[in-house]
C-alpha cells in the first residue's frame, strides 16, 4: 500500500519548507513527504485543499474530477485559466497546481469517481472528497476505513460549509498538555502547596487514542432515541441543513444554482420539510432563512473550510 | 424576491464590484486575501508591500513561484491574481505604507482598509491613518497555528492602540555581559558583538564584562563598603563611562588594531574577558562559573577530520573546535566585506547573510559552551537570532477568509455584527476552533483615539536628551513617524521639528536645558497621522536600572502581566517585528529587537531599532523569539486545557 521509503529532506526542500519545519519539525515534514493523497472535486473548496496540500509538501496529489470547466468554475477557483472552458476541470487545474510546488507529484484524472474500482483508492494514504454524492461518500468511507486509509469529506454551499473526517477506530496521536508539577512530599505551607500545580510555560506530549465513527453512522443518527433527543439541543442546525443539501444533490445531481434560484429555492424548502419529517423532527428546527444563503461556493468560506480541512489532512500525515 | 449574483445578494455584489479597497501587505495573509477578494468579486483593489520575494516565502505565499524570488511582492501578487481574474483592477505599490505620500487623502479613497502586516509600527501607523480618515480597518495576524481578525471603526470600537500591548521582553545588561544562563542571552550577546565589531556601535550593546554589576559588589561590610566605594568611585571617574566599563578604546578600534585577527579576538572574548569575570567572585558563589577557552589548546586536542555528518548542514551541532573554526572563517569573511566597503564602513546584521549568521552562530555557541550550556544548531540559533516566526499556508488561508467575511458585513452596513475572531490550534472545551468575541467600545483613556489624548511620562529631565525623547519616546514608544514637539511654556518653544535638520542642534541637549521640569507639558504632533499627543513630564531622580523612561499607568517592563490564552494569542499575532523594515531590505539598519512572542507572516530581518516599541525605554534590548520544535519551554497556546479561564476575558458566542 504505502512505500516504506525514508525520504531525505534535501537542502532545497529545507530552504523552501523552512518556516513550516520550524513549526512542526523535520520528522513531520519527512513523513508528509512520503504521503499520497487523493482529492476528488476541483470546485472552490477542492482548489483550496489542493493548494494547501501541495504547499505543505506531500509526495503526491491526485486531482480527480470528471466535470467540465464552466463559466462559473472560472469565478469559483483560482487554478483554472479563464480560457479553459469546456475542458476537464482536473486537467485544466493541473498546470497551476503543479506550479505551486514542483516538488510534489500532481496528477489529473478525468474519470468519474463512481466508476473507480475499489483498489483505485487503496493506493492512497488519505482520501479527500468534495462535491461527491452522499452514497458515494459512504461507500468510499467504508472501503477506506477497512484498509486504514484516512477519509476526509467537505463541501461548501454559499455561506455554509462542513468537514468530516474518519481516522479509524483506533487513531493514535499525541497532544501537547501543560506540565503538571507534582508537589513535594513534605510541605508545611498549607493545603495550597500540596496541590499539583500546572506550569504555564512547560508542556509535555501525551499519547492518546481516539475512535472515529463512520460517515454512515454520523449521517444516520436516529433522532427518536432518548440519547439523540438529549443531544439535539447541542447539535448545530447546520447538521440538518447538510442533510437537506445532500438530498438535493442526490435528487438533482447538482447543487443549488443561482441561475435557477426560484425553482431551487422551492425545492429546498420542500426537501427541508421532507427531511425533517422523515427524521421525526419539528419542521421549524430549520427556518427558511438558510435558503438564500446556500447557493454557489463562496470564496472566503472555501478558504476557511479548505484551510481547516487541509490542515487536518496534513496533521494526520505527520 | 431575493436576487443572487453567485452566493451574494445583488445589492452586496454591486457594492463589492464598485468599491475601492486597500490591502496593506502582500505576504502570507496578503496573498490569500488578494485571492479571496478577486474571487468574491471585488474589482478595485490597491495593494502595497515594501518587501521582495524570498525562497522561504514559497511554502505559503502561493502567488509567488521560485522564478519570482527577488521581485516585488506587491507587483507579482497583482500579476498572479490577474491570471485568474483578468477583469480585476489592481494597483500595486512597492513601497512602505509609512511613506508620507500615503496621506489621509490617499486613505479616504477607500471604503475599507485591510491589514496583512507583520509588525507593530506599521499597524500603529495604519491605525492612526484610518482613524484620521474615518475608514473602517480590518486588522489581522497569524503565528503558526494561531490567528485572529478584528474590526476597527473610529468612535465605535477600540482602536489598535486602545489596549496597551504587552511589554517587550528585555534582559538586563549584566545578564548579557556577565551572567548568561540561557542560550538566548548568548545569542543576544553575539549580535551585540557583531555590531561592536562590524556594525554600528551602540552604547546600549556593550559586550565586555560589566564591573558595575550590582551583584558583583566586591565588599560587603559597611566599613569596607564605604572605603571601597570611595576608592572605586575615584578610580572609575578617571577611567570609565557611567556603565562601569574600563574602556579607553572602543571594541571596534581595538579589533581594527589587531587587524581583526580571529585568534586574537577569540582569546580576548572567550579567554581574557572570561577570566576577568571569574575575578568577580561574588557572581559565582551561587552560579556555575564560566570556563575560559584557549585557542591553541583547543586546536591541539581537536580530533582530526572525523566523518562528515550526514543530513542537513544547518541542523548539525558542531563540537567546540568546529565553532572555533566557524568563528575564524566568518570573521575573515566579514573582515573582507568591511574592507571592500571602504573607510568608515559598517555592516548590518542580516540573518540571511551567511557569514553574519555564521558569526552569531559561532560566537553564541562558544559563549554557551563557556557557560555550560548545550550548544545549538545553526537552525535553532537562526530562529532565535532572527526572530523567525513559523508560518504555514492554512492558518493564513483561514484568517484571510475571515477578513473577507468581516468585510462583507461592513459593506452590508452591518457593523454591529462584526466580531473579533480567534483561531485556535485545537477546538476549545466548547468544541470551537473559531471563537468570535463582541467588539469593545473605544477606551476613554486611549492615548491615540481619545478626543484629547494625554500621557504622563516619568523621566529624569537632567539626564534625558532631546534625541532620546524623539527616538525612543515619541517615535518608538508612541508610534509617531515624523513628529513635531513643542513645549507648552506660553512661548511654544520648538524642541523637535519634523523638518530635517531644523532642530538637530537640540539633539544632544538635555530637556532641563530648555526649562523642562516636573509638571512640564509637551505637545507632540504627527501631521501625517493627524495625531496630537500631550505629554506630561513627571521628573524623577532614579528609575530602574537600564530604564530611561516609564509611561505612567502601565505594567513595568520586566515581565509581562500574566495573561489568559486569548490575550496571549492577541500578543502573539500582533507582531514580533516592531519596525516596518522588510525582511529582505538591504538598507535596513540595525537589528530589530524586543519581541515579546513571535508573530505573523514574515519574519524580521534587520530593522530600525528606533522604531522598536517598548513600554519603557530600556537601554539594553535584545531579541527574544519562539524557538520552534526544539524548545522544551513553549508558551502555552493550546486552548483546550485552559478554557475555564477564558470566560472571564472573552465573551464567546455560540
Amino acid at each position: 500500500m504505502i512505500e516504506k521509503e525514508d525520504p531525505v529532506i534535501s537542502e532545497e526542500e529545507a530552504a523552501q519548507y523552512d518556516r513550516q519545519i520550524r513549526l512542526w519539525g523535520l520528522d513531520a515534514q519527512k513523513r508528509l513527504r512520503g504521503s499520497r493523497v487523493l482529492l476528488a472535486g476541483l470546485g472552490g473548496l477542492g482548489a483550496e485543499v489542493a493548494k494547501n496540500l501541495i504547499l505543505a509538501g506531500v509526495k503526491g496529489l491526485t486531482l480527480l474530477d470528471h466535470e467540465q470547466v464552466s463559466e462559473e468554475s472560472c469565478r469559483a477557483q483560482f487554478l483554472v485559466p479563464v480560457t479553459a472552458q469546456g475542458q476537464n476541470r482536473a486537467k485544466a487545474s493541473l498546470e497551476r497546481a503543479q506550479n505551486l510546488n514542483p516538488m510534489v507529484e500532481v496528477h489529473a484524472d478525468p474519470d468519474r469517481i463512481e466508476d473507480k474500482p475499489d483498489d483505485f483508492f487503496l493506493q492512497f494514504d488519505a482520501v479527500c472528497l468534495t462535491g461527491c454524492s452522499r452514497d458515494l461518500m459512504i461507500r468510499v468511507d467504508q472501503l477506506c476505513s477497512k484498509h486504514k486509509i484516512k477519509v476526509f469529506c467537505g463541501d461548501v454551499y454559499g455561506y455554509y460549509g462542513y468537514m468530516f473526517c474518519n481516522l479509524g477506530q483506533a487513531h493514535n496521536y499525541v497532544e501537547e498538555k501543560p506540565k503538571v508539577v507534582k508537589p513535594s512530599g513534605e510541605s508545611n505551607d498549607g493545603p495550597e502547596a500540596k496541590k499539583a500545580k500546572v506550569d504555564p510555560n512547560e508542556t509535555t506530549m501525551v499519547k492518546k487514542t481516539a475512535s472515529f465513527c463512520t460517515l454512515k453512522e454520523a449521517l444516520e443518527v436516529d433522532w427518536t432515541s432518548e440519547k439523540a433527543k438529549a443531544g439535539l439541543k447541542r447539535t448545530p442546525v447546520d447538521y440538518f441543513l447538510l442533510q437537506v443539501l445532500l438530498k438535493f444533490r442526490t435528487d438533482k445531481g447538482r447543487d443549488p444554482d443561482p441561475q435557477s434560484f426560484p425553482e431551487d429555492s422551492q425545492l429546498l424548502r420542500q426537501i427541508r420539510d421532507d427531511v425533517l419529517e422523515s427524521l421525526s423532527l419539528n419542521s421549524d428546527l430549520l427556518s427558511d432563512d438558510f435558503i438564500s444563503y446556500c447557493f454557489s461556493e463562496m470564496s472566503p468560506v472555501c478558504a476557511v473550510v479548505g484551510g481547516v480541512l487541509g490542515q487536518e489532512v496534513v496533521k494526520v500525515r505527520m | 424576491m431575493v436576487q443572487l449574483v453567485g452566493s451574494l445578494r445583488k445589492e452586496l455584489a454591486d457594492s463589492i464590484s464598485t468599491c475601492k479597497i486597500l490591502v496593506v501587505g502582500a505576504g502570507g495573509i496578503g496573498c490569500e486575501l488578494l485571492k479571496n477578494l478577486v474571487l468574491t468579486g471585488f474589482k478595485n483593489i490597491e495593494v502595497i508591500d515594501l518587501d521582495t520575494i524570498d525562497v522561504s516565502n514559497l511554502n505559503r505565499q502561493f502567488l509567488f513561484q521560485k522564478k519570482h524570488v527577488g521581485k516585488s511582492k506587491a507587483q507579482v501578487a497583482k500579476e498572479s491574481a490577474l491570471q485568474f481574474c483578468p477583469s480585476a483592477n489592481i494597483t500595486a505599490y512597492h513601497d512602505s505604507i509609512m511613506n508620507p505620500d500615503y496621506n489621509v487623502e490617499f486613505f479616504r479613497k477607500f471604503m475599507l482598509v485591510m491589514n496583512a502586516l507583520d509588525n507593530r509600527a506599521a499597524r500603529n501607523h495604519v491605525n492612526r491613518m484610518c482613524l484620521a480618515a474615518d475608514i473602517p480597518l480590518i486588522e489581522s495576524g497569524t503565528a503558526g497555528y494561531l490567528g485572529q481578525v478584528t474590526v476597527i471603526k473610529k468612535g465605535m470600537t477600540e482602536c489598535y492602540e486602545c489596549q496597551p500591548k504587552p511589554a517587550q521582553k528585555t534582559f538586563p545588561g549584566c545578564t548579557i555581559r556577565n551572567t548568561p544562563s540561557e542560550p538566548i542571552h548568548c545569542i543576544v550577546w553575539a549580535k551585540y558583538l557583531f555590531n561592536q565589531l562590524f556594525g554600528e556601535e551602540d552604547a546600549d550593546q556593550e559586550v565586555s564584562p560589566d564591573t558595575a554589576d550590582p551583584e558583583a559588589a566586591f565588599l560587603n561590610s559597611l566599613f569596607w563598603f564605604l572605603w571601597g566605594y570611595f576608592l572605586i568611585t575615584a578610580a572609575r571617574a578617571t577611567a570609565s563611562d557611567k556603565d562601569g566599563d574600563i574602556k579607553r578604546v572602543s571594541t571596534k578600534e581595538w579589533a581594527r588594531s589587531t587587524g581583526y585577527d580571529p585568534v586574537k579576538l577569540f582569546n580576548k572574548l572567550f579567554k581574557d574577558d572570561i577570566m576577568y569575570l571569574l575575578t568577580m567572585d561574588k557572581l559565582w558563589k551561587k552560579r556555575k562559573a564560566p570556563t575560559p577557552l584557549d585557542w591553541h589548546q583547543l586546536e591541539n586536542k581537536c580530533p582530526k577530520e572525523g566523518t562528515p555528518a550526514s543530513g542537513l548542514k544547518d541542523q548539525q551541532v558542531l563540537d567546540v573546535w568546529g565553532y572555533c573554526q566557524l568563528f575564524q572563517h566568518s570573521v575573515e569573511t566579514l573582515r573582507s566585506q568591511l574592507q571592500e566597503k571602504g573607510e568608515g564602513a559598517e555592516l548590518v546584521w542580516d540573518k540571511d547573510d551567511p557569514p553574519a549568521m555564521d558569526f552569531v552562530t559561532a560566537a553564541a555557541n562558544l559563549r554557551m559552551h563557556i557557560f555550560s550550556m548545550s550548544m545549538k544548531s545553526r537552525f535553532d540559533v537562526k530562529s532565535m537570532a532572527g526572530n523567525i516566526i513559523p508560518a504555514i499556508a492554512t492558518t493564513n488561508a483561514v484568517i484571510a477568509g475571515l477578513i473577507v467575511l468581516e468585510g462583507l458585513k461592513i459593506l452590508s452596513g452591518e457593523l454591529e455584527s462584526c466580531r473579533t475572531i480567534f483561531l485556535n490550534k485545537c477546538p476549545n472545551l466548547r468544541k470551537k476552533l473559531l471563537v468570535p468575541c463582541v467588539l469593545d467600545p473605544p477606551s476613554a483613556n486611549c492615548y491615540v483615539c481619545a478626543s484629547k489624548p494625554e500621557v504622563t511620562v516619568k523621566l529624569n529631565v537632567h539626564k534625558t536628551m532631546v534625541l532620546t525623547l524623539q527616538d525612543k519616546i515619541v517615535k518608538e514608544r508612541f508610534g509617531m513617524v515624523a513628529p513635531d514637539v513643542q513645549i507648552e511654556d506660553g512661548k511654544g518653544t520648538i524642541l523637535i521639528s519634523s523638518e530635517e535638520g531644523e532642530t538637530e542642534a537640540n539633539n544632544s541637549k538635555f530637556l532641563s536645558d530648555f526649562g523642562i521640569r516636573n509638571g512640564s507639558r509637551l505637545q507632540a504632533d504627527d501631521f501625517l497621522q493627524d495625531y496630537t499627543l500631550l505629554i506630561n513630564v513627571l521628573h524623577v531622580e532614579d528609575l530602574e536600572r537600564d530604564v530611561e523612561f516609564e509611561v505612567v499607568g502601565e505594567a513595568p517592563d520586566k515581565a509581562p502581566p500574566p495573561q489568559t490564552n486569548q490575550e496571549e494569542v492577541n500578543s502573539i499575532t500582533n507582531g514580533n517585528k516592531d519596525s516596518a523594515q522588510p525582511s529582505t531590505s538591504s538598507k535596513a539598519p540595525s537589528e530589530d529587537d524586543d519581541i515579546m512572542i513571535v508573530d505573523s507572516d514574515e519574519e524580521d530581518g534587520a530593522a530600525s531599532s528606533s522604531a522598536a516599541a517598548a513600554t519603557s525605554g530600556t537601554k539594553r534590548k535584545h531579541s527574544d523569539a519562539e524557538t520552534g520544535e526544539t524548545s522544551t519551554k513553549r508558551p502555552r497556546t493550546d486552548q483546550s486545557a485552559a478554557d475555564n479561564n477564558d470566560d472571564d476575558d472573552i465573551i464567546a458566542l455560540d
